[in-house]
């Protein structure tokens, strides 16, 4: 019951109190290049949220050995990018051998869903919260729904951030910063926290 | 031709800087900016650390041949950055360790930024050399002197310090400090900065 507990109380956490977009802001620059194209966005939120929750897994196990040596922040991020490159390339060359047509849809956008400061954030937040690799998992895991979550947010109201009834000046990128900031708040509320003036 | 010149360096620097502003107007790398810009040190160490590893790593990037597969490419502009990283972090440990801590997961995540991920092989890759080179100076620079004066603006907002030093503000914002206010802060921002762009071309056309 513990167990069950805790997961749901990890994967609330990553996914809503401690969202990856609306309280930590990373990959953001993504969100914003991805919901101009707005070609399948779906597919783009659930391939990070594939690439986040494998990564986080292998992260438990390359941190066991990265741990070790108290000079191991200099090259982790080289160790993590080599590794993110190989499930990368496994990835596209699954996805080409065994489903052409997913590939064709997602070659010309998965190296952003792989190589972004999401990814590679989540896998730093992660290796500083969690400790058993069901905790990693599941973390990771959120990270990617939450980021789908964001994905989604975005692109229902993008038609009106974008209209043209909106003034020129905060038409676009203004308004849809200020709009995350508002959600942002909105999120931040959500889990207990109150503003002191 | 050398009016052809002047020209195309007049318009390289003031895309880079105004007209194409990466933070301001293209929205790139803003994460650090939205969560750690809420002081000036925090930024002044930002924009050092941001224009280490993305001058270095595109410059070096450029060389990488055409002929390999775009997927291999990719990958390798961000090892390249995580290459870069190792130097630029020691460097700047040996000088500035608060600094460095200040910035935490932000500094490597400067690895896989816009720059070098999407805007490499769409615009600066596709110039010549020379071009090239200004372009990414100046689009370093303009991403630096926004995050400084955002970062400035920032803190007199949100504490009315501006270093750690006392305004005299008669009142603050304290929620500025928090990511969201980042987010709202710098959408007024950009909002702000697309009206003065286009109050000077209303008089320039006059």
């Amino acid at each position: 019951m513990d167990m069950l507990k805790n997961i749901i109380l990890t994967a609330f956490t990553a996914v809503f109190a401690e969202n990856i977009i609306f309280s930590g802001a990373l990959g953001t620059s993504t969100l914003i290049i991805v919901s101009r194209n707005r070609k399948n966005l779906l597919g783009f939120g659930l391939s990070v949220t594939y690439i986040t929750a494998l990564m986080s897994v292998i992260t438990y196990f390359l941190n066991k050995a990265l741990r070790i040596d108290e000079n191991s922040y200099i090259y982790t991020p080289l160790v993590y990018i080599i590794i993110l490159g190989a499930v990368y390339i496994l990835t596209l060359l699954c996805l080409w051998r065994f489903a052409p047509a997913v590939f064709r849809r997602m070659k010309k956008y998965i190296h952003i869903s792989a190589f972004n400061c999401a990814v590679l954030g989540a896998l730093f937040l992660i290796s500083e919260r969690c400790e058993t690799l069901g905790e990693y998992f599941i973390h990771g895991l959120g990270i990617g729904l939450g980021f789908v979550l964001a994905v989604y947010l975005t692109a229902i109201v993008y038609d009106r951030l974008y209209s043209e009834k909106a003034p020129y000046s905060f038409r676009g990128y203004p308004l849809l910063l200020i709009y995350i900031g508002i959600l942002g708040m909105a999120f931040w509320g959500l889990s207990g926290h109150t503003l002191k003036f | 031709m050398s009016n052809d010149n002047n020209n195309s360096l007049k318009k390289i620097m003031l895309n880079g800087l105004l007209n194409k502003n990466p933070i301001l107007v293209s929205g790139m790398v803003i994460a650090p900016v939205i969560v750690l810009a809420n002081n000036f040190k925090n930024a002044v160490m930002l924009v050092i650390a941001f224009s280490l590893i993305t001058f270095f790593t595109l410059l070096v990037s450029s060389f990488v041949p055409k002929s390999i597969v775009y997927t291999i490419r990719i990958i390798l502009y961000t090892l390249i950055g995580a290459l870069v990283y190792v130097p630029s972090v020691i460097l700047l440990n040996y000088f500035m360790p608060e600094g460095v801590e200040a910035i935490g997961i932000f500094f490597p995540l400067f690895i896989t930024n816009s720059f070098i991920v999407t805007r490499s092989e769409s615009i600066f890759f596709l110039e010549t050399k020379g071009k090239m080179f200004l372009d990414i100076v100046f689009c370093i620079l303009g991403y630096d002197a926004a995050v400084l004066i955002f970062a400035a603006l920032r803190e007199i907002l949100a504490s009315g310090t501006i270093g750690g030093k006392m305004t005299g503000m008669p009142a603050s914002f304290r929620v500025f400090e928090h990511p969201f206010g980042g987010f709202i802060m710098l959408g007024l921002f950009a909002a702000l900065f697309r009206s003065i762009l286009l109050l000077i071309k209303r008089v320039r056309q006059k």
